[in-house]
């Protein structure tokens, strides 16, 4: 008796919770990520990156002394360490039509999510990418 | 002239009050901690990720849905409708939770947040231990006399 | 269910007293460095409760912004010590986790993660830091809103052009909120100009960058 009444009720209370979970969802769509925890359409391989040809601009998230010993050609270094003083430089190259993408050494590094992250919330760009596989993924593609 | 009865009665009422505000308290928790985590889902999904047990999409669907559950069921257990379900539910989600803490940290994985959000992110984990074990044994305790048939009656 | 409860508990006991090697104070810590600190650091401290000396064979950071360092190599048996994590804060802003891996030979105990959260204070929120119009785009105002958190009350923001071929003019609108309306003097040829925003009473200077770019796009 006392089983089955459980039952029924933990059952109606599961359903129930649903609908407000449900209505949330809908509220929340487009600010959620549902497949990966970097939305999908932020980031890039290799390959999509280079067939953009000339209006990407590569964007260097890694430390200074990292940069300087190589970095993608023509990629122009900003991260969060001199962020003030690198942004002007990049926003010069920058244009509406242009396609950023950032990247750090691998896929574990976390700095080009959060420069990307940055420029596109405070600087509000549009067409920021993060690079899948980062500088070493660049390496790799190279040979 | 029939006072043992009567104070029998009084002892019995006294402690179903002292019952029904462990059953508020218990309930009041549950809200609490749902409430908490109604309001920012994104980052009860990488709570949840943390714990490196379920796919990401599954966990932002529960990241939906659970905290609506708490807050239904810590209703439950406050109102007394649907109480029966609400604690066997509850009881289980803690035992779940508790299960994934440890295992999180057996396997080296750091997690100070967990049922009450961000905003228990300066606990350790002892504290977080102690406090679920606490609600867990209250949960079992309300369990044991629903089980006993005491006020059975009353549970809808 | 009170099998359950047992087992729960001999479990917990079993986890805890798993660990005969190196216990740590903390394996997280949380930092509130201010506003002028320029590094977060975040003292790790351990002590070997086991009877045979600890060594470590690695001590990784997560990011090329933390550098973290052990006193010593090997831990004798019942000695104490401490990882220092020093995070740069650079100009980084938010709430940044930061983790360091520790390998050791124990073999209860091989690798632990440390986790450095340094909650970074932000006196001002400016949206958006960059404005601009496209080449031969009419030259209309663009407004910034420039937000004093909370904790940081601004009673006056001081803002200053780098360049006289932008205008900016700061106002006040309650509530701790600021509009400042920027525009240029013409949009013909690509000038630049940084905003040097600074709240009253305050050592902390913030930017914002207005520009015209070489393509005919509204923002």
């Amino acid at each position: 008796m006392v089983k089955s009444s459980l039952v029924r009720q933990a059952l109606i209370l599961v359903a129930l919770a649903f609908v407000p979970g449900f209505v949330q969802a809908i509220f929340f769509w487009d600010k959620v990520s549902w497949r990966s925890p970097v939305p999908a359409s932020e980031m890039v391989t290799v390959t999509q990156a280079r067939a953009w040809g000339e209006n990407t601009i590569w964007v260097d998230a890694r430390p200074d002394n990292e940069f300087a010993r190589d970095h993608v050609p023509g990629a122009l270094p900003l991260n969060e360490d001199r962020w003030s003083e690198l942004l002007p430089q990049f926003l010069a190259a920058w244009s509406p039509e242009k396609k950023v993408v950032v990247y750090c050494s691998s896929e574990g590094c976390n700095a080009s999510r959060e420069v990307a992250h940055r420029l596109h919330k405070e600087a509000q760009l549009a067409n920021v990418f993060v690079l899948e596989g980062g500088w070493e993924e660049w390496l790799k593609e190279k040979r | 002239m029939n006072d043992a009865p009567t104070i029998k009665h009084q002892t019995s009422n006294f402690l179903n009050f002292v019952w029904r505000i462990v059953d508020v308290i218990v309930g009041g928790i549950f809200i609490y901690a749902g409430a908490i985590k109604v309001f920012d889902p994104v980052q009860f999904a990488i709570d949840i990720d943390n714990y490196k047990i379920l796919p990401w999409p599954i966990g932002v669907g529960l990241a939906f849905y659970l905290p609506w559950l708490e807050i239904l069921c810590g209703l439950a257990l406050i109102l007394r409708r649907l109480y029966l379900g609400g604690l066997s539910i509850l009881t289980g989600l803690v035992a779940v939770f508790l299960v994934a803490t440890i295992a999180a940290k057996v396997r080296g994985l750091d997690i100070t947040c967990g049922c009450f959000g961000h905003a228990s992110q300066n606990w350790n984990f002892s504290a977080h231990l102690a406090l679920d074990l606490a609600i867990l044994g209250a949960l079992l305790a309300l369990s044991f006399r629903v089980m006993s048939g005491n006020r059975l009656q009353d549970a809808v | 269910m009170k099998t359950h409860i047992f087992a729960f508990t001999l479990s917990i006991v079993l986890c805890l007293t798993a660990r005969a090697g190196l216990k740590w104070d903390q394996t997280a810590i949380e930092l509130h460095p201010t506003v002028t600190d320029k590094q977060a650091i975040g003292h790790f401290k351990y002590e070997n409760t086991g009877d045979k000396p600890v060594k470590f064979k690695s001590v990784k950071t997560s990011c090329g912004c933390t550098a973290a360092q052990t006193q010593k190599e090997e831990v004798p048996a019942g000695e104490k010590g401490e990882i220092t994590a020093t995070f740069n804060i650079g100009e980084r802003t938010g709430t940044q986790v930061k983790t360091v891996t520790v390998e050791t030979d124990d073999p209860a105990n091989v690798t632990t993660v440390l986790t450095l959260k340094a909650v970074i204070p932000q006196q001002l929120e400016i949206t958006p830091t960059f404005v601009f119009w496209g080449q031969g785009e009419a030259p209309k105002p663009k407004t910034i809103v420039v937000r004093a958190a909370k904790d940081f009350p601004v009673k006056h923001l001081k803002v200053t052009s780098s360049s006289p071929d932008f205008r900016a003019k700061v106002e006040e609108t309650g509530n701790g909120q600021f509009k400042i309306d920027v525009q240029p003097q013409e949009t013909n040829r690509l000038i630049a100009s940084t905003l040097t925003i600074q709240p009253e009473d305050s050592q902390k200077i913030f930017y914002a960058t207005a520009r015209i770019t070489n393509a005919r796009a509204v923002q």
